[in-house]
């Protein structure tokens, strides 16, 4: 076993250059490093909030599903919509039906961006950093740019993320016209994120 | 007023009024209408953990079809499978994964605040059926790079 790796090794360094191996071994080693430069969310929780003087409106999420490429920044999130929970069991249902999210025929939401200033995060070092995301919102078979900040905390290696933003839901063609709905859900709505992760195995 | 008018008055005003009570029952219902009990309700189907994830896979627009509901009362499955992982989400609700190691995908079972100590003595490996309530399925997502679960809440050990 021995020889044969001398004799390998001979005969590579007679038919490679020195620059051809460090080109190869460098390649090598950021293929090996880039395996695990995905975070993926272990805990997360989605809040939907709207005011109106009649009412307050909260939902909430458990069950969505994203990751952060921290080498891309790239930041993805699926929705399950029919897992968010209301206080009211009537309002949950109009929430789902096809006059409003319609989430038989629309099941997940999804967010797709970037960390457009990745440079500023450290993943591996404490602290908290402000970011900005940018990408597209799909809901409702609709798709809308966002920009939106949000803030990475590491905290003894583990990595969470809190940003709050609002959603327009016109914007996503979610109208209604007529009756109590429209006196009742805001215009617009205050979405929060929280969420923790780990890195993908 | 003669008695015929006042008698019609009466009846006229205990009608309205027994209207207005009805009216007001409903409303007062439907403003609480209690939440939908998995745990009291039937499976509308019983599968294996297995079968319900290839359905996904091959075709998730006949496979919602099948399973969501318009208002989000979607259907309530018995699945039955290996246990493969068993974590918290961010309340604190035991979630268990029915996976085998064949499976790209599994089914993923949020238990409640009442159903979380049936899952506390459950190990890797066990084999299981657990009702729940199902919210999205499997499928192979291209941005997150990975296969999401199907994804059932308000379940219980059956």
């Amino acid at each position: 076993m021995k020889t044969m790796f001398h004799e390998y090794k001979n005969l590579k360094l007679k038919i490679m250059s020195k620059k051809t191996m460090l080109t190869i071994l460098a390649v090598a080693a950021i293929s090996f490093t880039a395996m695990s430069q995905k975070l993926v969310t272990s805990k997360s929780n989605i809040k939907f909030h709207s005011h109106t003087a009649a009412e307050d409106i909260d939902a909430n999420n458990t069950k969505a599903v994203g990751t952060i490429d921290t080498k891309t920044g790239e930041v993805v999130y699926s929705v399950p919509m029919q897992a968010f929970e209301f206080e009211k069991a009537l309002m949950q249902k109009h929430y789902n039906s096809p006059k409003f999210l319609d989430t038989k025929q629309f099941p997940k939401a999804k967010l797709t961006g970037k960390i457009t200033n990745l440079s500023k995060v450290y993943f591996s070092k404490d602290g908290a950093y402000n970011v900005t995301v940018k990408g597209e919102m799909d809901m409702h078979g609709v798709k809308n740019p966002i920009e939106e900040q949000a803030i990475i905390t590491v905290k003894d290696g583990k990595v969470s993320v809190t940003t709050k933003f609002k959603i327009v839901l016109a914007d996503y063609k979610v109208a209604f016209e007529k009756g109590k709905p429209s006196t009742n859900i805001a215009k617009e709505v205050e979405v929060t994120v929280n969420a923790e992760y780990i890195t993908k195995s | 007023m003669n008695t015929t008018t006042k008698k019609r008055l009466k009846i006229t005003a205990l009608l309205a009024l027994t209207g207005i009570i009805i009216a007001a029952g409903v409303i007062i219902y439907l403003f609480n209408m209690p939440h939908r009990n998995v745990q009291a309700a039937s499976a509308d189907y019983s599968i294996n953990a297995e079968e319900i994830v290839n359905e996904y896979l091959t075709d998730a627009l006949i496979a919602n079809e099948k399973y969501l509901d318009a208002e989000g009362e979607s259907k309530i499955l018995a699945v039955n499978g290996i246990v493969h992982e068993i974590t918290e989400d961010y309340n604190g609700d035991k979630v268990v994964l029915l996976k085998s190691d064949k499976m790209q995908a599994g089914v993923s079972c949020t238990f409640t605040p009442e159903t979380n100590p049936q899952a506390a003595n459950l190990i890797v490996g066990d084999h299981i059926t657990i009702k729940g309530v199902i919210r999205s399925g499997a499928s192979y997502d291209e941005d997150l790079e990975m296969y999401e679960h199907v994804i059932m809440e308000k379940s219980s050990i059956q």
